[in-house]
């Protein structure tokens, strides 16, 4: 049997593999519906993606809109001011929400359990307050509105399966990213993961890999506030509420929190099938909290986690038949 | 002068409101370890079940509130036993899930009522006390009164007698406690009674409508973290603080600057205090 790095790696890989298949969808599918549909899905693996990084650290954390919405409006002010490439707004969407993490680490990542998880809730009404507080940067309620498509050595990716597209690469990269961080820093996260003070007892210097992970994880979010606000030529505050947050915490959970594969999954089932309700109206909001409670007691450790758990069971009663 | 006192009478009045929502949550978060996103609902509930019994059923409003609240407090008892209990170890799952009833409970009361705000559902006595400047509507002194009796009752069910000790053996020790043969299982009927109490006198002086929850919750988050989590003093304290600087920062600097100053005091506190104002270590995330 491969050790279980190794197999981590794969399902990991596996998780890039489906995102990069989203390509398929601008270059196969020419239908509105399915091209918004890929959009959002790949938007929200990659907000899942964020949220999946800080519980490889046993932190659940709920800053995912805020830093979606200061990626977004950087990249949207970018947009606005005739700065279009493509790469360059990733760099920024990427960069800046790393830079205001820093030093906003150095105070939430003092806190401790639910004291973190709460914080950083309020954190994202906080930057709400703060976007309507700065109409002349941000547009304050009416947002950033008219936002020109990104562009990629001089030509516009303004169509819609060119949208969706850019929406996927930026996935990719984030996957990519995730990936990297993810695995590069795996026995220090996983020791934190563990047991936090033990970690720290055996010399892993907790608050930098706390600090990296929550920079990482901000980076990210703002890769797919991007995503969002291109899609969108909007950056408005509407798209970047708390209890949003709790959705993206949902598609990590439900697909399964230890595995970028999960987030994957989570994301394409709860998005489709959100969308799926949305034709019933009224009743959507209700089918998808039916679905986020049966999933979460069906499956506890996630849909992908329960498929490994399986697998690995026949794998055994395998072993201990051939022997 | 006159102005500051009145500001201050809106800041205690918003203070009691606050104090029964967050002390019902950090209990809740307390003893169970539950994050209960829920929580919000069941205030929600609880005004819109005081406005049915008043103008359906025709029940005096007073009856009616009493009624609301044990109607909520049953709700709070089914989610417990049938999705909660099973559940509380784990923190997220337990979150989604309550996340998830939240979602259910107010597309009904949209289903039920619509998704406009309420008209029509008003508070039975009016008037207001005058003195010497000061102005005090009876509804408002009236709803900080039965809040406040609520509170006191809360801290003597807490803290004096031998049910509230076994409570706090469940917060300190639950594995122990349950041993014990103590059961935690009034915890959300408890909890989501004050929340619909606290939903059916309110919501008549303010509003009703079905995602009134969300706003309660954030505002429980805020006073549950300010007062440090499970202590039930500690929210009580931050929940009059909350209050106070929300109601003097909207008077006296408008309502989004007033929301950030709160967000700024907040981390201030947390900055020198990361348990919150009474709180201790807290159960892993």
């Amino acid at each position: 049997m491969k050790p279980r790095r190794e197999r981590d790696l794969n399902v990991d890989i596996w998780g890039i593999v489906v995102i990069a298949a989203f390509l398929l969808v601008p270059l196969l599918g020419r239908s509105p519906l399915t091209l918004s549909l890929g959009h959002q899905v790949v938007i929200g693996i990659t907000a899942a993606f964020a949220v999946y990084i800080m519980e490889r650290m046993n932190l659940l954390a709920f800053t995912v809109p805020a830093f979606m919405a200061i990626g977004g409006y950087a990249a949207a002010m970018l947009a606005t001011n005739g700065i279009t490439s493509l790469p360059i707004l990733m760099l920024v969407a990427l960069v800046v929400p790393m830079i205001v993490a820093l030093p906003l680490g150095l105070v939430v990542l003092r806190l401790k359990g639910v004291y973190f998880i709460f914080f950083t809730f309020i954190l994202n009404e906080a930057l709400q307050v703060v976007i309507f507080e700065t109409p002349g940067l941000t547009g304050g309620a009416n947002g950033i509105a008219g936002i020109p498509p990104a562009s990629f050595m001089g030509q516009s990716l303004s169509t819609l399966p060119l949208l969706t597209a850019v929406t996927v690469v930026t996935g990719i990269v984030a996957g990519i990213l995730t990936l990297l961080v993810t695995h590069r820093f795996r026995a220090e996260f996983s020791a934190i993961q563990d047991n936090q003070t033990l970690a720290q007892s055996l010399g892993v210097a907790v608050w930098k890999y706390r600090t990296i992970g929550f920079i990482a994880s901000a980076g990210i979010s703002g890769l797919a506030g991007f995503a969002l606000v291109n899609m969108l030529s909007t950056a408005h505050p509407s798209s970047f509420t708390s209890m949003s947050a709790v959705q993206y915490v949902a598609y990590a959970f439900v697909g399964g929190k230890t595995t970028i594969l999960g987030s994957v999954v989570g994301a394409s089932l709860l998005v489709t099938m959100s969308n799926l309700f949305s034709a019933q109206g009224m009743l959507s909001s209700a089918l998808f909290g039916l679905l986020l409670m049966s999933v979460v007691m069906a499956a506890p450790g996630g849909i992908v986690g329960e498929i490994r758990k399986r697998i690995e069971r026949m794998r055994l009663n395998r072993l201990r038949d051939r022997t | 002068m006159e102005s500051i006192l009145s500001t201050g009478l809106i800041g205690l009045s918003l203070g009691t409101q606050y104090a029964m929502i967050a002390i019902g949550f950090t209990l809740i978060f307390g003893i169970m370890g539950v994050i209960n996103f829920m929580h919000g609902g069941g205030y929600a509930i609880g005004g819109y079940l005081t406005f049915a019994l008043v103008s359906v059923v025709g029940l005096p409003f007073w009856i009616a509130v009493i009624a609301a609240a044990l109607g909520t407090a049953v709700i709070g008892y089914l989610i417990e036993v049938f999705f909660v209990d099973k559940w509380a170890s784990d923190h997220t799952a337990s979150m989604l899930i309550t996340m998830g009833i939240y979602m259910i409970s107010t597309t009904i009361l949209i289903m039920i009522f619509g998704p406009e705000p309420v008209s029509g559902f008003s508070f039975p006595i009016r008037g207001a006390f005058r003195f010497a400047g000061l102005y005090l509507p009876y509804s408002t002194a009236i709803v900080m009164a039965v809040c406040t009796v609520v509170i006191l009752a809360m801290f003597w069910l807490i803290y004096r007698t031998r049910y509230g000790i076994s409570l706090r053996a469940m917060a300190d020790d639950r594995d122990c406690a349950t041993a014990q043969g103590i059961r935690p299982s009034v915890m959300f009927p408890m909890a989501f009674a004050l929340a619909g109490l606290t939903g059916g006198l309110v919501t008549p002086i303010l509003s009703l409508d079905a995602h009134l929850g969300e706003g309660q919750l954030l505002k429980a988050f805020i006073v549950v973290i300010l007062g440090g989590l499970g202590s039930v003093g500690g929210a009580t304290i931050a929940a009059f603080l909350v209050g106070m600087v929300e109601a003097y920062s909207s008077v006296y600097l408008g309502g989004s600057r007033g929301a950030l100053v709160l967000f700024v005091i907040v981390l201030l506190i947390l900055l020198v205090r990361p348990a919150g104002l009474m709180g201790r270590e807290t159960r892993k995330a």
